[in-house]
């Protein structure tokens, strides 16, 4: 993908396929480096269906044999000089502690390292999409960070649904104004 | 012209060809596995210089007549034998993309 805010775009929403009430974006970015991380407690998998999913070949998918949006992500951090992670705990085994963390860090100066883009849509697109469940966003940067959680906003708006308009609106120019503000 | 006289005729070596008379209608040139798999079409030749094993998974969703690696990139064992499995045919060229979109242009204008 040419950015890589559309990657944890596609990470996200596989959390909130496995039913997770709540989503964790973190991404830790150095000078250097840029670490993120999707961690959801949503239904898990399975070690035998964790050892296929960076196999493209491997989907949850029933309209094509082919998935690769962790493969993807996988490939992008290692072009990079970088590292990937998957961990996961299914909640027919972990009733109480189920979920699954994914990682990627990625070297800023390698010359295939992919920007990673318009992180704020990412944030609201997943938000109007799903605003039935939670969704921690915080980014730090050299110089200071970005950050979200719709739990907080759930309690500020009283009944008012997060796919709003004015909600999102608001979310865009709150986390727009962080970035500008470092 | 097939797959398999378009790797007779201009030399290139095969590393998996389970169908060998799949017809070339056309070809696509690109690295960025997102991209071409949004834009490539089925029964191309895409041409591209990527050798891991995603490239399996978008000619096969694409169902391109066969990747053709440029500038003598060469496939790990096992991805050559997950191509052979998966039915995708597997081109190698010494000469560099241009050059084999060259030679397609010559043979299906």
């Amino acid at each position: 993908m040419k950015e890589l805010s559309l990657n944890i775009l596609d990470i996200a929403e596989n959390s909130v396929k496995a039913k997770a009430p709540l989503t964790q974006i973190l991404i830790d970015e150095t000078e250097t480096t840029l670490t993120i991380a999707v961690v959801d407690n949503g239904c898990g998998m399975t070690p035998d269906v964790l050892e296929r999913v960076t196999d493209p070949f491997y989907t949850t998918r029933t309209t094509r044999k082919v998935g690769l949006g962790i493969p993807f992500f996988k490939m992008e951090a290692e072009m990079t000089g970088g590292s990937f992670s998957i961990e996961s705990k299914a909640e027919s085994e972990f009733p109480n502690d189920h979920g699954t963390v994914i990682k990627a860090t990625f070297h800023k100066d390698h010359i295939d390292f992919i920007p990673l883009g318009d992180v704020v849509s990412t944030v609201t697109t997943l938000i109007q999409g799903h605003p039935d469940s939670d969704f921690i966003f915080r980014h730090v940067f050299p110089g200071g960070e970005a950050s979200l959680d719709t739990r907080e906003l759930r309690n500020e708006l009283g009944g008012v649904s997060l796919a709003e308009y004015e909600v999102i609106k608001w979310i865009d120019e709150y986390l727009k104004e962080q970035y500008q503000s470092n | 012209m097939t797959v398999a006289e378009f790797a007779e005729k201009y030399s290139l070596e095969v590393l998996s060809m389970p169908d060998p008379s799949r017809e070339i209608k056309g070809g696509y040139m690109g690295d960025l596995l997102s991209w071409v798999m949004g834009r490539a079409k089925a029964d191309q030749a895409w041409i591209t210089i990527m050798s891991n094993q995603n490239i399996i998974a978008v000619a096969s969703l694409i169902d391109v007549a066969c990747i053709i690696l440029a500038e003598d990139v060469r496939l790990d064992e096992s991805i050559v034998e997950n191509a052979k499995a998966k039915g995708v045919n597997v081109l190698a060229a010494k000469s560099p993309a241009f050059e084999v979109a060259c030679e397609i242009c010559h043979e299906i204008k």
